[in-house]
């Protein structure tokens, strides 16, 4: 995935102009799992909603696997993208079964196809898409997505996200919203997943521990530029105060 | 008197249906069905008084249905307008329309034949009208039961569910919104067809409280009939349909003057959204009283605060997500 010379301006013209990414220039090599840090309002969040589709791209260009994504809609970018959201709430359709939730992330037929979206062995094939998340989603196929817990929810969003084999895979703060110990399980399915299925991943996180710990490669964005890139041996020696020190400077 | 709401109840059955995928499946209030209805009804009336056999002309005024949803649709998603104020826009729109269509406020049929026509002359006319709104019926809960089976089902549902989850899942969710619309506005088009074909006539004022027919029946139905399933969740828009119209005849009975159904629609929208409201926070007190008790805890000392707390589940209130 290539961000070249992306530039985003909120309200512009009036008093509360805010030019939140200001030519930010970004490559991810197949293979990357890149973390991004950076304070609040720094534009990580508006650098993936604008890698997702959901904010337009004020000038710039983005290209992925090969295609030019500029000004494609969200469910155009799908096909090589997918995207787990800070709210577990909004990765998952409550009101449709784990099953159905499973199916709408299978992509192979488009939205419009006439064809029955239930079809032979699809049953078996989740109980074991789900039995290794632990969590019994394995038993609870046709139970509405709501019922769910947090947690619960979170991973079969992950697990979605991930079903199609994504070319690049967006982790908005998937973690933020749960509390430590579901936080840490879910970190490390998304460590299993991403490492056994050679995803390329580029994760928002705000626990700068999970930043040094996870991928390889950081990246810090301050103040709508990206101000730090390491990757491999350089990422690895890197310490949390080292980043402290950036953060403050 | 039940065998002509019974009757009755079918003819209106596809609009309550409609009603439905608008305002449960995605989720929006869609008040295109105030024009859409007379819509059908003034398509078909004029279609077979220009020599149209009833079944075109009710198909006919179904497809114009079906138009009238993708004007709202595009104003819905693509003009970025408030889903209430599309379906007000394309409504008060459609009432030139349908002025334009008619030539006037009311046509009357002549001697054209009905949908009823087509079935043995001798059968008494109740039995005629439940057997045209029961093929009708079952014809579009077949329809629909297999949509919602297909690929393009699912996608309507997670649309109306959470757009952002299915946009990110590949759903071009405009589309499927503007598909919505249009298979809703076709069925409440095809009930206006089978209403003025069962009057006699189309009118340009049998469109005004659609809206609340439509959504009391909604609620009347869940009442009645509540599941998961597609088919039993449509069969309690049938049914509730039905049901409605029921209420309406005894209330006919009771002395109302036509002129007051109106407002009594309105009045039994109301209890048919406070009463499951009220039966739910009287259920879940009931059961945190039992549950406490079996815990030993003393309620008295504690149920007034937890009582305000008790969730009570909105019938109005927008999918849980």
């Amino acid at each position: 995935m290539t961000v070249k010379h992306l530039q985003k301006v909120f309200f512009p013209g009036t008093i509360n102009e805010r030019h939140v990414l200001k030519d930010v220039n970004l490559t991810i090599l197949p293979g990357d799992f890149v973390a991004v840090i950076g304070n609040n309002g720094a534009g990580k969040s508006t650098l993936l909603n604008t890698i997702a589709g959901t904010l337009t791209t004020d000038a710039g260009e983005l290209e992925l696997a090969g295609h030019r994504m500029t000004k494609r809609p969200v469910a155009y970018r799908a096909r090589w993208l997918s995207r787990v959201f800070q709210d577990p709430k909004m990765g998952t359709a409550g009101e449709l079964s784990v099953a159905q939730n499973l199916t709408l992330a299978e992509r192979h037929t488009g939205s419009l196809s006439l064809k029955w979206y239930r079809q032979a062995g699809q049953t078996q094939r989740y109980r074991t898409l789900l039995a290794p998340l632990q969590m019994g989603l394995e038993d609870r196929l046709t139970t509405q997505v709501k019922y769910l817990s947090g947690g619960q929810r979170q991973a079969l969003s992950l697990l979605m996200a991930t079903l199609s084999h994504p070319d690049l895979l967006l982790l908005d703060e998937h973690t933020a919203a749960l509390d430590p110990q579901t936080s840490a399980q879910v970190m490390d399915l998304t460590e299993r997943i991403v490492t056994t299925q050679h995803l390329t991943t580029l994760m928002i996180t705000h626990k700068l521990s999970d930043a040094l710990r996870y991928g390889n490669r950081l990246v810090m964005v301050q103040d709508g530029q990206i101000k730090l890139d390491v990757r491999g041996q350089a990422k690895a020696q890197l310490r949390q105060a080292d980043l402290m020190d950036l953060f403050t400077a | 008197m039940l065998v002509t709401s019974i009757g009755q109840g079918l003819l209106w059955a596809p609009l309550v249906i409609g009603v439905f995928l608008t305002f449960r499946i995605l989720d929006i209030p869609d008040l295109t069905t105030e024009g859409s209805f007379p819509l059908g009804a003034a398509i078909t009336i004029s279609a077979m008084l220009q020599g149209q056999s009833a079944v075109v002309a009710s198909l006919w005024g179904c497809l114009a249905g079906c138009l009238a949803g993708w004007v709202t649709g595009v104003l819905d998603t693509k003009l970025k307008m408030p889903s209430l104020l599309a379906g007000i826009l394309t409504m008060t729109g459609l009432y030139s329309v349908n002025m334009h269509i008619m030539g006037k406020a009311n046509i009357p049929l002549l001697d054209q034949k009905v949908l009823t026509g087509y079935l043995p002359a001798n059968w008494s006319a109740e039995l005629q009208t439940t057997v045209v709104g029961g093929v009708v019926t079952a014809v579009v809960l077949v329809a629909l039961v297999l949509l919602f089976r297909t690929r393009l089902g699912l996608s309507l549902m997670a649309t109306g569910n959470n757009r952002a989850m299915s946009a990110a899942n590949g759903i071009y969710t405009d589309r499927m919104v503007i598909i919505g619309y249009m298979v809703s506005n076709g069925c409440i088009a095809l009930s206006g067809a089978l209403i003025a074909q069962s009057n006699g006539y189309a009118d340009i004022g049998m469109g005004i409280g659609t809206i609340v027919i439509g959504l009391a029946s909604v609620l009347v139905g869940e009442i009645f009939l509540h599941g998961r399933r597609m088919w039993i969740r449509l069969a309690g828009m049938v049914l509730g349909a039905v049901i409605y119209r029921y209420l309406l005849t005894l209330a006919m009975g009771l002395g109302f003057p036509v002129d007051d159904l109106k407002i009594l629609s309105a009045i039994i929208l109301v209890i048919v959204i406070c009463l499951p409201l009220l039966q739910n926070h009287y259920r879940t007190r009931q059961q945190l009283h039992q549950y406490l008790k079996q815990i030993g805890v003393d309620n008295h000392a504690t149920t007034s605060s937890l009582d305000r707390q008790a969730p009570t589940e909105g019938l109005l209130s927008r999918n849980d997500k």
